[in-house]
Parts: C-alpha cells; sequence; structure tokens
C-alpha cells in the first residue's frame, strides 16, 4: 500500500474524547490527509477490531531542536555510541536515514521513534530567537512528526526595557514581530527576569531572582510583570496556545509557594504551566524536602483558566536542559557532572547537566511521588498533559511506562515500595491513592487535552475534517508495551507505522503563527540592533533570505 | 545583471562571519566588500570562480561527471566524504545523507578544533555567544592569541570595542589582559600582560583553577603573576577568556583544551565568566552543528556499520594516511583543506564538487566547480559561537554548489 488516499479503519475501539466516543466499537474513515464522516462500501478497509483507536499523539512540551538540544548531542557522545539507530527499512526501499539515540537522539532518529510511539505532533519548548534559523533547520530534518516550537521571551533584553518605560503596547507589538519573524508557535517563559539577572542584569552578586517580586535594574520590572505582561499578550494577540510559562525557583524545596504565586498573579488569565512537578515541592531552601503536590494541584482543579503539563520524574538516565542556566549552574555545582552554560546576547540562556534519577535517591524518589500526585490528583484531565519535559525528567520513550504508572495501581504501589521513602511522608502517594486512569482519561491528556491547550483544531480528535493522525494499540493487559509498540500509526493519511514496524516517514508539517502588529515597532527594534545586536537585524529570525 | 550593492552580507572568510558587509558588485564582479577586513576582502575577491566540469582532467558534462562520480563512489570499498569549507548548511545536510546511504567516513574542517571539542565533550563549557561578550565583558583574557592575525575584527565587532548594556564605554568600559604562551602572544594593546613559559601553560591555568576554588595553590615564585590573574578574574563582574581553537605553530595539548574549560567553569563560583573559543571560517561551525543534528556527533563519524559511529581519533587525515580509503568525495573549497588532509587526498580517487574544484592540489578524478557559499549562493551558515546566519549572494551566474550535491545524491539512491 503506497500513500493511502482513502482507507476504513474498521471495528477498532475508539477512544476519541474530544467527540465524546470513549471505547465504542465504530470505523474512522480517512481521506487523503483528513478524517473523514463516511467513505463508500468498496473503500479499501484496514481490519483493527479488538484494538485500540485513539487520535495521534501531541506532545505539547518536549526538547527536540534548536541551539539547546544541539549543545546537548554534542555533549554526550557516549551515550549515542552506546544507542545506534540504524535506518529502518521503508516500504519499497525509499530512503531512511540511520542516527543515533540516548537521551537526545539525533534528528531522523528522534522523528522515527515519536512516530513509532504513536506521536504525530511535538512542540519544541524553548527557542532562543537568535538560534531560529536553527531550529527550522533541524525541523527540517526531523520526519514524520508535525512541530512548531515556543519562543523565549521571558528575559529578553529589549523587552524588559519596553517593560521598564511601561510601552505596553510596543511589548505586544514586539512580541507579535518576535513570533513571526521566527516563525514560532507561542510565547515561552522560562525563569522570568532570572536568566537575566544571571547574566548580570540588575548588578549586584545575585545570580537569580528569588521571587516574584525581585527587581530587576527598574524598580517596575520584576518578574511578576513579565509575567502579567507575557500572559496579557498572548491572549490579546489570540494566539492559540496562551503563554507557556516555566516559573521561577524550578527545583527548589519550597517553591510551591512561588508556583501558587505565580498562579495567582495570573489568576483570571489563560497561561499554562510546564512540568509542574519541578515546581511543586514543599519544605524550605537548607530545611529539606517535602511534596506540595497536593496545594498546586488543588489550585489548578478550581481554576479552570490554568492549564499544566507534569514534567514526570522516570527513574533512568535524563539531560537538563534548559534556558533556566543558574539551576543548571547549581546542579553542576552539587554534581559534579559535566555542565554546558551558554549565554545568548541579548536574549536568553542555555545551561546543559547530564543527570540520572535513582529510586534509592531520596529526591528522585520524592519528584517521581510529587509527579505522579499531581497526575492523580487532577480532576479535570484536559488541563493537565502528560510529560517528562523530554529529556529532563526522562526521555519520551518512558512514556508507556508512565502511562502504566497511572493505568495501573498495582504495578504502581509495586514500584513505590522500591524507592526511598525520607521525604515521602506528606505524599498523598502513601495514603494509597487508588485512582487507575482509564484508556479514555490516556487519550484525553496525551492527545484530545495538549491539541486543545495548543489550540490545534485539526489535532487530538477523530471527527470528521480532523487531520488524519491515528494510532492503533493491540489491548494489551500491560500498558507499558501496549503503548510503546503501536500497531499502525497513520500520519496525514500516510501508514507510517504497520504491524510495529516503521514503513514509510514522510515529511512533518510546520506550526507556526504569524499575528498582526503595529509596523512602527521594527523601527524601534533596528534602532535597538544598530545600537546594540551583532547580528544585523535584517539577517535576524528565521524568513527565508531572498 | 546591473549594478548594485548587496547590504548585509555575511563573510566566511574567519569564524567571525561577520553579517555588516555591503558588496558592491561592478559590471559582475565584486568591486569592493565594505566593511571587510583584508582577510574578508581576500575571501570575497571580485567573486569570479572557474566553472570547469572535468572527468580525468578533461572538460565533461555535468551529466557525465555525476555519472562516473556516482560509479567511482558506489564502487569503492572504504569511501570518505570530507565537507571542506564554503559550502551551506544546506548543502552540508546532503552530503552526510550521501556519506549514511555510502557507509562512509565522513569528516569535516571542523576536526581542525578538535583538542577543543573533545574537551568540551569531557568537561562542558562556560560560554557565551559573541555577543554577550560585547553586552557584560568587563574583564577580557586573551589567553595565547592575539585575535587581529587570524579573526580581524573579533575585537572591533565583538570582544572589546563596541559598547554593550553592560559595558556602555566599550573598549573603556574594560580592561584587558594579554597572556603570552611563549610566541603565542596576546594582543599588543592590553592594560597588563604576563608572560608563561610553555611548558608551564596547563600547570598555569590548573593553579589559577585552585586559586579561584580557594584550594592551595603552592607558593612557586614562577606561578605568581598566574595567581595574580586568577585572583583578579574573581573581582571581575564578567570575566572572558579568549583562547585559539585552530592549530597553531605548536601541537595543541589535549589537557590544554580542557583546563581552559574548567577555569572558565571553575569563575562562575565567584563571578561570571565565559570562553571563547575562535573557530576558523567557511562554515566549519555549521559542519560541526549539522553532523552533530544529523548523527549524535560534531566530526569524525563513521557510518561503515550501518549508523554513525564517533572515531576522533580516526579522523580524516589519518583515515587516509592508512591507505584504507579507496574513494573520496570532497564538498566544498579544496583550498580551505588542511594541508595533511590535502596531500593524502593525492593518493585516492577523488570527486570534488566546490568552489575551484578544477584547481585542486589532488587532482580529482571528478571535479565539479561551483559557486561558493555567501558570494554566489544563499543558505544558512554558522558563525564560530553556533550563531546560524543567513547567507546573501551578491553575484550569480555560478552553479550552485546545493544544487550539484543534491544531484549526486538522487544519483545514488541516497
Amino acid at each position: 500500500m503506497s500513500k493511502t488516499l482513502r482507507l476504513r479503519i474498521a471495528g477498532g475501539t475508539v477512544y476519541d474524547p474530544a467527540n465524546g466516543v470513549d471505547g465504542v466499537a465504530r470505523d474512522v474513515c480517512i481521506e487523503g490527509d483528513r478524517v473523514v464522516a463516511e467513505l463508500p462500501a468498496g473503500a479499501p478497509r484496514l481490519d483493527v477490531r479488538g484494538m485500540v483507536v485513539m487520535p495521534g499523539g501531541v506532545d505539547i512540551h518536549a526538547h527536540i531542536a534548536g541551539s539547546s538540544v544541539n549543545h546537548a548531542r554534542r555533549l554526550l557522545p557516549e551515550e549515542h555510541a552506546a544507542d545506534p539507530a540504524p535506518a529502518p527499512r521503508l516500504d519499497g526501499g525509499a530512503v531512511a536515514r540511520s542516527g543515533t539515540g540516548g537521551t537526545l537522539p539525533s534528528t531522523f532518529a528522534t522523528g522515527y521513534r515519536y512516530a513509532g510511539l504513536g506521536y504525530t505532533t511535538v512542540m519544541e519548548a524553548a527557542v532562543a530567537p537568535l538560534a531560529a534559523r536553527q531550529a527550522h533547520a533541524e525541523l527540517d530534518d526531523t520526519p514524520i512528526i508535525d512541530a512548531g516550537f515556543f519562543v523565549l521571551l521571558g528575559n529578553d533584553e529589549y523587552l524588559l526595557r519596553q517593560l521598564a518605560a511601561g510601552e505596553a503596547a510596543r511589548a505586544r507589538d514586539y512580541a507579535a514581530w518576535l513570533l513571526g519573524t521566527t516563525r514560532a508557535y507561542a510565547i515561552k517563559i522560562v525563569n522570568p527576569g532570572g536568566v537575566a539577572v544571571w547574566k548580570g542584569v540588575g548588578g549586584g552578586d545575585r545570580r537569580n531572582v528569588s521571587g516574584l517580586d525581585d527587581t530587576l535594574g527598574s524598580s517596575v520590572v520584576t518578574p511578576r510583570k513579565i509575567l502579567e505582561v507575557l500572559a496579557g499578550v498572548a491572549n490579546a494577540l489570540g494566539l492559540p496556545h496562551p503563554v507557556h510559562i516555566h516559573c521561577n525557583n524550578l527545583g527548589q524545596p519550597g517553591n510551591a509557594a512561588t508556583t501558587l504565586e505565580t498562579m495567582k498573579a495570573l489568576s483570571g488569565q489563560r497561561a499554562h504551566f510546564t512540568h509542574l512537578q519541578f515546581h511543586s515541592y514543599g519544605g524550605a531552601p537548607g530545611k529539606g524536602w517535602a511534596s506540595a503536590a497536593r496545594e498546586v494541584i488543588e489550585y489548578v482543579n478550581g481554576h479552570p483558566e490554568v492549564s499544566v503539563d507534569v514534567g514526570q520524574v522516570m527513574f533512568g538516565s535524563a539531560t537538563t536542559v534548559t534556558a533556566d542556566s543558574p539551576v543548571e549552574h547549581l546542579l553542576y555545582a552539587s554534581s559534579g557532572r559535566k555542565w554546558v552554560n551558554v549565554d545568548i546576547e541579548l536574549e536568553s540562556g542555555c545551561g546543559i547537566v547530564p543527570y540520572a534519577y535513582k529510586e534509592k535517591a531520596a529526591v528522585a524518589a520524592l519528584q517521581w511521588a510529587v509527579g505522579l500526585e499531581l497526575f492523580l490528583l487532577a480532576r479535570d484531565p484536559w488541563r493537565v498533559v502528560l510529560s517528562t519535559d523530554h529529556p529532563n525528567g526522562g526521555t519520551f520513550l518512558s512514556y508507556p511506562e508512565l502511562i502504566r504508572l497511572l493505568m495501573d495501581r498495582a504495578h504502581r504501589d509495586e514500584r513505590l515500595k522500591g524507592v526511598n521513602q525520607k521525604l515521602l511522608a506528606g505524599s498523598a502517594l502513601l495514603d494509597g491513592l487508588a485512582r487507575e486512569y482509564t484508556l479514555g482519561e490516556i487519550a484525553t491528556i496525551t492527545r484530545a487535552g495538549p491539541a486543545r491547550l495548543l489550540g490545534l483544531k485539526n489535532k487530538g480528535h477523530l471527527g470528521p475534517g480532523a487531520d488524519a493522525d491515528v494510532t492503533i494499540y493491540a489491548n494489551e493487559a500491560d500498558r507499558a508495551k501496549m503503548f510503546s509498540t503501536p500497531r499502525y500509526t497513520i500520519k496525514a493519511g500516510t501508514l507510517v507505522v504497520e504491524d510495529g514496524q516503521l514503513r514509510r516517514a514522510p515529511a512533518g508539517r510546520r506550526l507556526a503563527v504569524r499575528p498582526g502588529y503595529d509596523a512602527a515597532v521594527t523601527r524601534d527594534v533596528k534602532r535597538f540592533f544598530d545600537q546594540y545586536a551583532c547580528v544585523a537585524f535584517e539577517n535576524y529570525g528565521a524568513e527565508p533570505v531572498p | 545583471m546591473t549594478d548594485r550593492t548587496v547590504a548585509n552580507v555575511t563573510c566566511l572568510g574567519c569564524g567571525c562571519a561577520c553579517d555588516d558587509i555591503a558588496v558592491v558588485v561592478t559590471r559582475d564582479r565584486i568591486a569592493e566588500a565594505r566593511n571587510a577586513c583584508a582577510l574578508g576582502a581576500a575571501w570575497f575577491g571580485d567573486g569570479s570562480v572557474p566553472a570547469e566540469t572535468q572527468v580525468n582532467g578533461r572538460s565533461a558534462s555535468l551529466e557525465q561527471a555525476l555519472t562516473e562520480a556516482a560509479r567511482l563512489l558506489t564502487g569503492a570499498k572504504r569511501p570518505l566524504v570530507y565537507l571542506a569549507g564554503d559550502v551551506s548548511c544546506e548543502t552540508q545536510r546532503e552530503a552526510v545523507a550521501i556519506a549514511d546511504r555510502l557507509h562512509a567516513a565522513i569528516d569535516s574542517l571542523a576536526a581542525t578544533a578538535a583538542p577543543a571539542v573533545l574537551a568540551a565533550q569531557r568537561r562542558g563549557r562556560a560560554g557565551a555567544t559573541l555577543g554577550e561578550i560585547r553586552q557584560r565583558a568587563d574583564l577580557v583574557v586573551f589567553w595565547a592569541v592575539d585575535p587581529s592575525a587570524r579573526y580581524p575584527r573579533y575585537a572591533s565587532r565583538y570582544a572589546v570595542d563596541p559598547s554593550g548594556v553592560a559595558a556602555l564605554q566599550g573598549r573603556a568600559s574594560r580592561t584587558l589582559i594579554a597572556v603570552d604562551v611563549g610566541e603565542r602572544r596576546g594582543p599588543a594593546e592590553a592594560h597588563g600582560r604576563l608572560a608563561i613559559a610553555p611548558a608551564d601553560e596547563v600547570d598555569s591555568l590548573e593553579i589559577m583553577r585552585a586559586v579561584v576554588q580557594e584550594r592551595a595553590a603552592g607558593a612557586d615564585a614562577r606561578f605568581q603573576p598566574a595567581i595574580d590573574l586568577a585572583r583578579r578574574m574573581t573581582e571581575a563582574r564578567y570575566a572572558v577568556i579568549v583562547a585559539d581553537g585552530e592549530p597553531g605553530p605548536i601541537p595543541a595539548d589535549p589537557a590544554r583544551a580542557e583546563a581552559l574549560v574548567t577555569l572558565a567553569q571553575a569563575l562562575n563560583g565567584p563571578t561570571r565568566c565565559a570562553l571563547s573559543t575562535l573557530r576558523g571560517g567557511g562554515n566549519r561551525s555549521g559542519a560541526d552543528a549539522v553532523l552533530t543534528w544529523q548523527t549524535g556527533f560534531p566530526f569524525a563519524v563513521d557510518f561503515a556499520r550501518g549508523y554513525p559511529s564517533y572515531q576522533p581519533r580516526s579522523d580524516a587525515a589519518v583515515l587516509l594516511g592508512g591507505g584504507e580509503v579507496d574513494a573520496a568525495l570532497v564538498i566544498g573549497a579544496p583550498a580551505t583543506l588542511p594541508e595533511p588532509v590535502a596531500a593524502a587526498l593525492a593518493q585516492v580517487r577523488s570527486v570534488a564538487i566546490g568552489p575551484r574544484a578544477s584547481a585542486a592540489s589532488f587532482q580529482p578524478a571528478v571535479a565539479v566547480d561551483t559557486g561558493a557559499a555567501g558570494i554566489h549562493e544563499g543558505g544558512t551558515a554558522f558563525r564560530m559561537d553556533d550563531v546560524p546566519l543567513p547567507l546573501r549572494p551578491s553575484l550569480d551566474g555560478a552553479r550552485a554548489a546545493l544544487v550539484t550535491v543534491r544531484a549526486l545524491r538522487a544519483r545514488l539512491g541516497a
């Protein structure tokens, strides 16, 4: 079968939460790259009776392309050597590429492995505008998946100057211009103000901000101000995805207070809080750690304008790679592992430390428990997305095991017994959280929910007009096994995984926005570039050059 | 085409990749490259390139050349692909695809900075993009290098002269220290300088790190100037160490590259510090980036097993020298090749596609001349600090490397 023009996916048990379909035996019909309501009786059929049918997976937050990811790849030759990825054998002898894996696979391997997991859409979560051109080139070399990226704005010098000057409209126009010129999908804030302070903004001996009301040079520029303005900008521009926030104080004991304060600061505004697990700790710096998952998720439960992804920690190898460079310095200083820091001119930062989460380590066990608590205490699966902050909490290849932890209480309790208990005293996990996610809920937190939160109207569901991105699993009792080896993955109408094997690897599409703005802002930005930047204004961004 | 001036052109004459060049074109020749340094002006030249297509030294059609190239490469047991200078990342991506298909070894000009790359793989790095150095550096230590020779506008565009958001007076906001290591001297214009014997270089860096980390540094008087420098660096607001990543007259000591990295990292305890590793031009940093994202490794990659493996101790020069390679494909300007690689290429059958391929010293069996990225052809190139920049061709008419390499790739079924 070459490119699927028409296909009736017949008789499977369909989970399509966006259309209220929860485990119903029915056909899904595809014509071209779209789902259609019906096909003529003679259309080709794929018999999937007894199998589970879901929309293609949607990853709302992962690190798969761009300068930071590539710095991390370069840092880890030993991981790549240990995980070779020969070219898959595609149908009809089509050309495929070899690569390497590890926590940061090469681009081609990234595309193949996501598709092999049944994921068809992935958002790269942090790209510095200066390196946007590179992120696009890497995504061009990442086959199959549709992909976009979030552009870093929370520590941007020009933006901070507009805040200091009270130029709210210009800040909005700047963000709109930047999204368009970098061909980005959403606005990302990483440790608002904290990365700027790490680089020296504000002067003094500080290396980070400690909370929402620290000032950065100007008394009116604070993390709170950055958050308020950019959340407002994303909503005012009508962006499909609200501002995507990595809060201050990531990974610090007691940071749940900052996280809650941040959520309250944006009360009533749509905002997405990413890798919430890393921001849900009780205790206090220097005085120990505890879980504060319950407090944090209860706030989320009660505030429908808030959405989150969990950023689950999974035991095993990981690589921490983030624009939150002060955090990485702390991790380097405490772990003694190799460390990359790159201060990115006028914009952002980059920090990388390879890491491993061990069951026997008290903090890692706490992090693992906090993530699971967030999942299990969440009341609205539409707003609590499955993620590991790949590769920070674990790689995307660990999603199937995470799904099993959520769906299989006996398995979870067994794993819980094996982890260090020292810091788990306040964890709801020890109270015997009995919840087991249903397949419908899994379809929500891995497909329908993230697609809706990203404003991807044609993704995450199987109604007529939806993109023909479909994943079909054998309905196995071992949910980790089931979700790690889909029987079929269909991307934009092409059968990419067939009988569990990758068979085709079409190029994916780019997801980007281009909001309108008052062109006057570009003249002011150009003046700023002429004064301080060392890249020409005309060469900035990722637009094709004539 | 009419006479014109093309603005904001990126120069690949060295790793600075200055993107403020205004190329003045008169009668289809480059009359001037405004803002360019002498090295840049030489890189642009007048933009004329030969347009030969040759098989075994005789003129041939492109069709014949590609057929012969495909025959030669597919018949090889141990092919080598080499990414030379002056091609875009887009062309490099095609070339890696060819190496993957051929199960070839692939290496690039990025290998010239192998000691620095390997040190960064062992230890990481404390770095910054060049523009951030401009914004923040108040103390710049030139470690055994004067950038004015090989990176002429490094000081005027990045690290020293221009003003930055936290260095409002430009040069006057900064203290410059020259460290002379034997004959490898820092810039003449410096506020302070110290001399270190080449044999003491690594020890000096290690002792400086000990000082920064408040460990015992010993009491040997000959290390006192280095100890004083380390103390001074800890008092800076944002210190920068500038070192050359490219080979000099003295063979590079891997321990030196590692000691520079770890010193810069350690300085991020008491203050902020970035190590700026100077790298050469021709978009070699692009080759490093492309190979890294496509294979996981920055240079010296071998696809012989059907997947990429890393052979940093068997780079192109070693492979060619060992007599193992029986055919080579050079993509890029042969004139940019390191001398040992160019010399060894003369011993094997080769295909060269790139600017002035027909003039290659190693006399390729198949030579296809193309234009140069950034002069005749657009695309993307990387600055030495891994910042991607667009290329703006100022001349047309030359055969495009990208299209040619794509055509070869198609012949090879890659």
